[in-house]
């Protein structure tokens, strides 16, 4: 991405000053550059490389309630791979992200094409309706998810069915993530919908195409680029799924144990029994993982992606 | 055993110097602790910060700043049970942040004194209260003359029953739990279903513990004389007595699994889906501040006895006041300590007692009128304190693990995990007890 | 008449998904008007008495109007991480756009790299760093972390170098303008329609953060609302042995999202045109 970008045309030789004044005007765009992204630079150390390498050292460290710490290289990592009970958080955030992601980005796809192809005012109701939940923080909509959910107080107690049960937990968790992001994800598609040249379908509507084929055979292929994006923002979130859990948890801690999301896990390693060093270990091999993916993902739809 | 002075040690010179961030932390830790001479104090009143959750504490602190010129409370409410251990905890090992006087339930005891960042109290006269309290409530904040807390307010357990439900279905109070079961299968019968006797939490493993504790279970022995071993038997018969007994219940259809606390809870509490409630000396207030529509149809009766004719009973919660390294003037944090709800302190109890519905744990308090002949409204009138105080009298000696989070940890997640996989019980419990002797043993403790 | 059939099952498919986004704020709305009692025992979907007010005045009551601190806690931190995110992301996007410097392209390719750095790992390394700051449970724990935004930086730099043309500044700079000058007379104005849309996502991800404010505060005289809000919950949901008040809860969580809403719904353009230049450049 950074090739991408062409160097300014700044005033050359030609336009007069002494080879003097031009290193001179080097010299000070160069100072006032580094001063403009001091800040940042500063605070991207210090909230960022900092703490990773902060992270990375303290992984390398055990220490235990009586002999304190030592120095122990691999072995929290070596631990790690081998805990069953992070490859179990892992194994579910990863069927999780399976199931959840073309789920939610499929029901955003389609609010987007229905809010693209529909002009009505009730479209427009809809758009704002299906964005909404985006406003809510994910504390407070969990939350209020977690009442819904509950027999004695939510809606839904007719049904019979037990939302936090070790069988229907993840779906009611995938519940709450699509209804929070499904109407953000939407918008991401719709703008890019809006981008379109309409003259592309306008021709195959002409020829006689109906709305759903132009939907599907035109619109959603030429909008690849922002659905891989949503689908990599949405991947990078279930794999870091924590917030939701830790709320819900507290509903039934059979279902959602502990160990449920390695997040989850990580967070209660080093805050309830005070384990740092593993649980740096853990957040360092999650976040390789997901940064790792990431890239992955992004490499092999690098076609069909805008960030190439 | 000081954590930072062992690091300090084993970390090499070179690593040191790229390490200087990490070992500060540790040094920090280290260096603020030890120090047994209060600082000199400042001419104004010294101020004493105070984490704890207890309902109605705000009276309480203001009372004590009213008749108190010399010394001001800063009251925080710093969460929840582990929402505050875990501020506490990482605070305590930041070496900075931590308040003077912090309130710990009994359990997290052992696991605050290892860290060492407690303050003896027994140094500042807390073993001349000892007098004011029964033997195993004193047993559970201290070590011979080493003092880790005062105490506070316990949860000696008891059998609240609905008596209109047992009159409905021509019930009887159950003596025993044998009896009790049998009273379970006659209401799952007469009311089709429809009313559990009672409702099995395993989301709380202070409940599980006060029925272990109850039974003669002693899961783990533990003294912080000798705080490098530790004696691990979460199976031992006893345990495994009462797991089994629960699973009968829970999988012959007489018990609900609906977790403590939530929504559905609550709401079981007030309509007529569970019978009885077995509750300990807090539930009081808890009950009533929750299942209100139900008031005046609940009765307290002792807990029922695995042997007809025994008093065995158990504790369920309670906490007290402990005094971190972090205090500047440690013997007026200890002071704070033992006074906030001490003995003598007759306005404090008047809110602990009437608002907070704490159950005291300091005997004066206990045999006092106010408490021991209140009768509450929300059980008929009923002088319930006849029942939760000789069960508090009778509890035995319990001890608990120096890393209590891991220990209710494991209890919850393997007996839910039982629940909700339908697999044996006493399994879940072999796990736990597995795994707690690989924690324990992992963490560097000699575990017989 | 084939697209009239499809524009009515479109809008059915419409009204299903719409029902589906606001059954919950329905929901919140109606219980928010019950006290506790009320909550268990009357259909959850419609009112039964009308107690909002009296919810409200518990609200602002409880733990001695703890709530109102909060909510003042979520709008400073909001606006101070919003504002000063913004700015130092302006300064440096139009930066890497427009001023040649040393290790410019090495600056922005570690930003691109770290924006895909899950923020959750590095919390708990955060505190730790923070800790021997001495700056755990202050205010500047939980402004510090969220002023960094690299995200804000890619969508500045990309605004700036595409629709702000060199021969502009170049125009500025002959006239005699120093660079900080060229930057805020000149770039500045043209940058407002992506300030507003940072300042919006930065303002929104620090009301709405959570693990960082959980972790770091201790006080809750400092807490956001959604620590704080979490932390009646679990007073509820753990038994403290007090009541649970779960009505003051919903109504809290009502009043938390409101202005969330109102904002949404009022800057809705500049929304869209953030979510546009980050998705389609």
């Amino acid at each position: 991405m950074t090739e991408v970008q062409n160097s300014p045309a700044v005033a050359p030789a030609a336009a007069g000053p002494s080879v003097k004044t031009g290193r001179r005007s080097h010299l000070r765009e160069a100072a006032t550059g580094w001063l403009f992204v001091l800040p940042f630079a500063v605070l991207l150390v210090a909230f960022l490389l900092l703490p990773m390498a902060y992270a990375f050292k303290i992984s390398l460290y055990r220490s235990t309630l009586i002999e304190g710490e030592v120095f122990a290289l691999f072995d929290n990592y070596k631990q790690a791979i081998d805990d069953p009970l992070v490859r179990e958080g892992v194994v579910r955030v990863l069927i999780f992200g399976l199931i959840q992601t073309p789920v939610m980005i499929g029901i955003a796809l389609l609010a987007a094409l229905l809010i693209d192809a529909a002009t009505s005012r009730f479209s427009r109701f809809f758009r704002l309706a299906a964005f909404v939940p985006y406003a809510v923080p994910v504390v407070i909509g969990t939350l209020m998810w977690g009442f819904l959910y509950s027999d004695s107080i939510g809606p839904f107690s007719a049904l019979g069915i037990d939302f936090v049960s070790s069988d229907t937990v993840l779906a009611s968790l995938g519940n709450i993530v699509t209804w929070q992001w499904a109407g953000y994800n939407m918008i991401v598609l719709y703008a890019a919908l809006q981008g379109l040249p309409r003259e592309t379908y306008e021709s195959a509507r002409i020829d006689g195409a109906t709305e759903v084929q132009i939907a599907l055979r035109i619109k959603t292929p030429m909008i690849a680029s922002a659905l891989v994006l949503a689908t990599l923002f949405t991947i990078m979130g279930t794999l870091q799924f924590f917030t939701e859990p830790l709320i819900l948890q507290p509903l039934n801690p059979g279902a959602i144990t502990q160990h449920y999301t390695p997040n989850v896990y990580a967070y209660q390693q080093a805050f309830s029994f005070q384990q740092y060093n593993y649980s740096a270990a853990i957040s360092f091999l999650l976040g390789a993982v997901v940064f790792i993916g990431s890239y992955i993902f992004l490499f092999a739809t690098r076609k069909r992606s805008a960030l190439r | 055993m000081n954590i930072g002075n062992f690091s300090a040690r084993k970390v090499s010179r070179r690593s040191v110097v790229a390490a200087v961030a990490a070992t500060a932390l540790a040094l920090t830790g280290c260096t603020s602790g030890g120090d047994d001479k209060p600082a000199e104090k400042p001419a104004g009143p010294v101020t004493i910060k105070v984490w704890a959750w207890y309902p109605e504490f705000q009276g309480v602190v203001d009372n004590f700043n009213a008749t108190h010129t010399d010394i001001k409370i800063e009251w925080t409410n710093a969460g929840t049970g582990q929402d505050q251990y875990t501020k506490l905890q990482t605070a305590l090992k930041a070496g900075k942040g931590a308040p003077d006087v912090a309130m710990l339930e009994l359990q997290e005891i052992p696991t605050f004194a290892l860290t060492k960042h407690l303050v003896d109290l027994g140094k500042y006269g807390a073993n001349d209260v000892k007098g004011d309290y029964v033997e195993w409530a004193w047993k559970q904040v201290s070590s011979g003359d080493q003092v880790y807390a005062i105490p506070v307010d316990a949860g000696p357990m008891a059998m609240m029953y609905r008596e209109d439900i047992f009159k409905k279905y021509g019930l009887t109070v159950p003596k025993t739990w044998d009896e009790y079961k049998q009273q379970a299968e006659k209401l799952k019968t007469a009311s089709a279903g429809k009313s559990f006797i009672t409702d099995f939490g395993a989301n709380d493993g202070g409940f599980m513990s006060g029925l272990f504790w109850q039974a003669g279970a002693q899961p783990y022995n533990y003294d912080l004389a000798n705080p490098t071993s530790i004696g691990v038997n979460v199976n031992s018969a006893e345990a495994k007595k009462v797991i089994e007994y629960w699973e009968g219940m829970v999988n012959a259809g007489l018990a609900d699994t609906t977790a403590f606390h939530t929504t559905d809870f609550y709401n079981g509490l007030g309509s007529e889906k569970y019978a009885t409630y077995l509750a300990a000396g807090w539930g009081p207030g808890y009950i009533q501040a929750n299942a209100a529509k139900s008031s005046g149809k609940w009765k307290v009766a002792p807990l029922p006895q695995w042997v007809a004719g025994e008093n065995k009973q158990g504790d369920w919660g309670g906490s007290s006041f402990a005094v971190t390294d972090q205090a500047k003037y440690p013997d007026v944090a200890a002071k704070v300590a033992m006074e906030l709800f001490g003995a003598k302190n007759t306005e404090a109890w008047k809110i602990g007692i009437d608002k907070a519905f704490l159950f005291p744990t300091a005997t004066p308090v206990l045999e006092s009128d106010t408490f021991k002949n209140k009768q509450y409204d929300f059980f008929g009138g009923q002088k319930v304190n006849e029942v939760f105080v000789p069960a508090y009298n009778a509890i035995g000696p319990f001890s608990w693990s120096p890393f209590n989070s891991y220990n209710f940890n494991q209890l919850t997640t393997n007996i839910n995990q039982a629940i909700e996989k339908k697999t044996s019980w006493t399994a879940a419990l072999d796990t736990a007890q597995a795994n707690v002797k690989t924690y324990a043993t992992q963490q560097g403790f000699k575990v017989q | 008449m084939t697209f009239k059939k499809g524009s009515v099952a479109a809008h059915i498919v419409m009204g299903l998904l719409a029902i589906y986004f606001l059954l919950p704020f329905w929901w919140l709305l109606v219980a928010a008007t019950k006290n506790n009692d009320g909550l268990f025992q009357s259909a959850s979907l419609w009112f039964s008495d009308f107690q909002l007010i009296d919810n409200l005045k518990l609200l602002f009551q409880q733990d001695g109007g703890v709530y109102v601190t909060w909510l003042r806690n979520s709008a400073f931190y909001a606006v101070v991480s919003g504002v000063g995110a913004t700015v130092i992301s302006a300064l440096a996007g139009y930066a890497f756009a427009k001023l040649r410097f040393p290790g410019r392209n090495a600056l922005f390719a570690l930003l691109l790299g770290l924006i895909m750095v899950p923020a959750t790992a590095l919390v708990l390394p955060t505190y730790l760093l923070m800790s021997q700051a001495n700056m755990v449970d202050t205010i500047w724990a939980v402004i510090l972390p969220s002023l960094l935004n690299p995200f804000g930086v890619y969508l500045l730099r990309v605004y700036v170098h595409d629709s702000i043309p060199d021969e502009m500044l170049e125009a500025a700079r002959i006239d005699g303008a120093g660079e900080f000058r060229v930057f805020r007379s000149v770039a500045l104005p043209a940058m407002k329609p992506a300030l507003v849309t940072v300042l919006l996502f930065s303002m929104v991800a620090s009301w709405n953060n959570f693990f960082l404010p959980l972790v770091m505060l201790s006080d809750d005289q400092l807490y956001p609302l959604t620590v704080g809000l979490r932390a009646w919950y679990m007073s509820a949901i753990m038994g403290n042995g007090g009541a649970a008040t779960f009505n003051v809860i919903v109504t809290g969580a009502l009043v938390a999202i409101v202005p969330l809403i109102v904002a949404f719904l009022m800057l809705q353009r500049y929304w869209r045109g953030g979510l546009t230049i980050g998705s389609v450049k």
